[in-house]
């Protein structure tokens, strides 16, 4: 997994902007204590399920949504945007596997 | 939604987090563990702030080893957030939360973005907790989404081609799945 994104490989503790790829990699490289905390934080382990959804994505599918302007200036470094975007759907529409 | 994310912000102090609400989940996914959740993200990209050592601290001498209350979780994370550039949290099937965790997580969101301009969030849920998030947050951009023909075909192609047992397919079986299907969910 890690490979499909090399920029954020081997850099395990410098300031990464990739929280899901490198939470499994802090957890086990902490001191005891730290685990206590993160697990004192939450025993909740979301990437897990991320990566179960990125390994089933096919790469394309709903893409249309990212390129819409709406997205666009949510994600923008723009200041003045209204800051929750909301995307709505039946069941099986494919919301949870939006690249 | 996470992954584009990541490509786009290439570094920097920009935070994207997410959480998967699950319907099968939510014994555990009290609003507590999972605002905890998006908290802990955040500070596993780094050193753990001096100011969660000391609250950890503080709590494990006291009674039974007392747990973060929401308030303080909200408060945690004011702070963490002030020390990053960018933050883009992302939740995914709020409609799979029960009406008061999502109430409770709603809330706390609010008020977290409330005194975070550096904050985004992305929701995706089933239309009906569109009016929730609304009234949480006055203005709310949406995308409503279904299905586009072309990426139901994709789909299709791919399934199609990654076939198990493709001795018991024929270019007719084939043409009718890649006909019928698309009709039928343009029809829905």
């Amino acid at each position: 997994m890690l490979s499909e994104h090399p920029q954020f490989t081997g850099n395990i503790g410098s300031f990464n902007n990739n929280s899901f790829n490198n939470i499994v990699s802090f957890s086990t490289e902490r001191d005891p204590e730290g685990r206590q905390i993160l697990q004192w934080l939450s025993p909740l382990e979301p990437q897990q399920r991320h990566q179960g959804v990125r390994v089933n994505r096919l790469d394309g599918i709903g893409n249309w949504v990212l390129e819409t302007n709406k997205f666009r200036k949510w994600s923008g470094a723009d200041g003045c945007v209204e800051p929750v975007l909301f995307c709505d759907g039946n069941p099986g529409v494919g919301k949870t596997y939006l690249r | 939604m996470i992954d584009r994310l990541c490509d786009q912000a290439g570094g920097g102090g920009i935070a994207i987090v997410g959480l998967y609400c699950d319907i099968l989940s939510q014994q555990e996914q009290s609003t507590t563990s999972m605002l905890g959740a998006i908290l802990k993200q955040l500070v596993s990209r780094g050193e753990i702030p001096e100011h969660i050592w000391k609250a950890f601290q503080k709590a494990k001498k006291e009674f039974g080893g007392r747990g973060l209350r929401l308030p303080d979780i909200v408060e945690i994370m004011k702070k963490v957030i002030a020390g990053l550039s960018r933050v883009f949290i992302c939740i995914d099937a709020l409609d799979e939360s029960t009406p008061k965790h999502r109430r409770d997580l709603l809330e706390s969101l609010r008020e977290i973005v409330r005194v975070s301009a550096n904050t985004r969030l992305f929701l995706t849920g089933r239309p009906h907790v569109g009016n929730e998030i609304r009234r949480c947050f006055c203005k709310v951009v949406r995308i409503p989404v279904s299905p586009r023909l072309d990426d139901i075909r994709s789909y299709l192609e791919m399934r199609l081609d990654s076939d198990t047992d493709p001795d018991v397919m024929d270019d007719e079986l084939r043409a009718d799945i890649m006909r019928v299907i698309p009709e039928k969910i343009a029809e829905m």
